[in-house]
């Protein structure tokens, strides 16, 4: 393991720790730490185990996973502005979610919604494999990803225009921010082994993306095949982009903006990129969450509005460059 | 240890190549000539086997090469693409640690000692040894075409393709590019270069093959595949009283 690996780790554990004992309600630190180790009374117990650490755990994992998704799209499209959000994968899976509270199933169990998110990021998936089976190259597949996600966007906005009640619409605008609040177990429980799934096929094509730096053909003519790398990013990347919308909702600009954080420290491996990208997209949303939670705002701040507060400066920085240097 | 037989090449609907064989020999050194347009650079594309045929058949080795698999097939084969698109700035060893892919897909911290050894070894024969530290996308287009040459020469492969190698490259680099392939011929393998500089192939090629507008029209050694004939009806070109190359009539 790289000290790169070592060093994100130990500060995604001390954000962890930190993010225990920050929040809402009045906690202090020695009762914070005892209900860590299971003393003190119940009410502080109770916040920790099942407010604090749930929302803490939902937040790195969502930023991981939609961090190992960038580094691994922008490995297989050859363009550190990709991200699960290109591949229009996270509109479908936030489409999911909104017919899903716009035809009130959301009452139905909790686990509608994002079942229902998996699904939308399940059929885009499909759209996109098909195309690959058919030789499509990457070019085509960023122009795809750009069509699917104004045509979810579109179905989004006709779901807000006939959404039946303001109820529904304030729901509606939640999701679309994406944010951590109130997470519970049930809900990692429920997005874990998708995240597992997803990293598992990621990786799986990372030597691939390893040999695509130097363009499609000449990578098969390396001996890499290049057809397999594609399906197991798209499929991986989509398991993990709709997992992440369905446990927060739309946060965006965290898939760009790690990677582009990490590459110059793995001498821009797009194969040596993918695990500490996951890693710092964590941090960062970890951090952001945390962030959120202790500003002194009326109204907590929406995770995905922090998020993109930060990223989007970023994104259009890494935009500019780009255009000047191929200028 | 290639031969191929019949091959026929479309390109979105065109046909680019007809009916081109070509053998290619152990220790041999073969050039390939032509216009702009002739096919060379598909004829390179489909033995490297990232075009699809038409028609034809190739054999490397002796076996059937659609019977083997990517990886195969790289260990037999590499190809210098005209186009060579960097997408990262990778440091100019790693991209030539890529030549080791087909031997090792591992990380480049994992690249066992005989792939390193191949690595520097090749860094070496293409003079780019001082540029291995160096990250890719601050080195000049001549060093990035030493460093993909050096890409090239870190293969397994024992047969070499390579499209255009002396484009970007300054006269004292194309001399010893030439050298570099004669010298890798020499320890038996074969090589395919695509060039424009006739006078360059004749030099340092045994044999010569001749392509225009997708048909071969011409295979032998060099003063029988650059004749007169050829010259004129392919090139455009005729040697004047000093033996200069000028625009024929």
């Amino acid at each position: 393991m790289s000290r790169l690996v070592v060093f994100l780790t130990l500060v995604s554990l001390c954000l962890f720790a930190l993010s225990g004992l920050v929040g809402t309600a009045p906690l202090s630190l020695e009762a914070s730490l005892g209900a860590l180790v299971g003393q003190g009374d119940a009410a502080a117990r109770t916040i920790l185990w099942e407010i604090r650490l749930p929302r803490a755990a939902a937040a790195f994992g969502v930023g991981a996973t939609l961090g190992l998704a960038g580094a691994a799209l922008q490995g297989l499209l050859q363009n550190p502005l990709a991200e699960p959000g290109v591949l229009g994968v996270s509109a479908f899976a936030a489409l999911g979610a909104v017919v899903a509270i716009f035809f009130g199933l959301a009452g139905i169990s909790g686990l509608i919604v994002p079942l229902a998110a998996i699904l939308g990021a399940g059929l885009a998936t499909l759209v996109l494999v098909v195309a690959t089976l058919r030789g499509a190259n990457s070019v085509t597949l960023l122009l795809i990803g750009i069509g699917l996600s104004s045509f979810a966007g579109a179905l989004i906005s006709l779901a807000m225009n006939l959404a039946p009640n303001p109820y529904s619409l304030s729901d509606l605008v939640n999701w679309m921010m994406g944010s951590v609040a109130n997470r519970s177990w049930a809900d990692i429980a429920l997005a874990a082994p998708a995240w597992a799934v997803g990293t598992a096929l990621v990786m799986m094509a990372a030597p691939g993306l390893r040999a695509l730096s130097l363009g499609e053909e000449t990578a098969a003519s390396l001996g890499a095949d290049i057809r397999r790398t594609r399906i197991l990013v798209i499929g991986g990347t989509s398991i993990l982009a709709g997992a992440s919308v369905a446990t927060a909702g739309a946060i965006g600009f965290v898939g760009i903006v790690a990677p582009h954080i990490v590459r110059p420290f793995v001498r821009h491996d797009p194969q040596k990129l993918l695990v500490p990208s996951a890693l710092l997209a964590g941090v960062i949303l970890l951090a952001a969450d945390v962030l959120v939670r202790i500003l002194p705002v009326q109204q907590e701040l929406k995770l995905g509005v922090a998020a993109a507060l930060l990223g989007g400066p970023v994104f259009i920085w890494i935009a500019a460059r780009l255009g000047r240097a191929s200028a | 240890m290639i031969s191929a037989n019949g091959l026929s090449i479309f390109l979105s609907g065109q046909r680019v190549v007809t009916d081109l064989s070509i053998e290619l020999g152990e220790g041999e050194m073969v050039a390939l000539v032509g216009p702009n347009g002739a096919g060379k650079s598909s004829a390179l594309k489909a033995l490297a086997g990232v075009t699809p045929l038409a028609a034809g058949e190739i054999r490397i080795d002796g076996v059937d090469a659609r019977r083997l698999s990517l990886r195969a097939r790289a260990r037999c084969i590499a190809w210098l693409p005209q186009a060579r698109p960097v997408a990262w700035n990778l440091a100019a060893r790693d991209v030539v640690s890529l030549g080791r892919f087909a031997e090792s897909p591992a990380a480049y911290d994992h690249l066992g000692g005989a792939d390193r050894q191949a690595v520097d070894a090749a860094l070496e024969k293409a003079d780019a040894a001082r540029l291995a530290p160096r990250a890719f996308h601050t080195l000049s287009g001549g060093e990035q075409a030493r460093v993909h040459l050096a890409r090239l020469l870190a293969s397994p492969a024992p047969s070499l393709l390579l499209d255009e190698p002396c484009a970007a490259l300054d006269i004292v680099h194309q001399l010893s590019l030439m050298e570099t392939l004669v010298a890798e011929a020499a320890s038996g393998r074969a090589i395919l270069v695509v060039l424009h500089d006739l006078e360059l192939a004749a030099r340092y090629c045994q044999r010569i093959m001749v392509m225009e507008a997708g048909h071969k029209v011409a295979d032998d050694g060099a003063q029988d595949a650059l004749n007169p004939h050829v010259l004129e009806h392919v090139f455009g070109v005729r040697r004047d009283a000093a033996g200069a190359l000028v625009r024929a009539g």
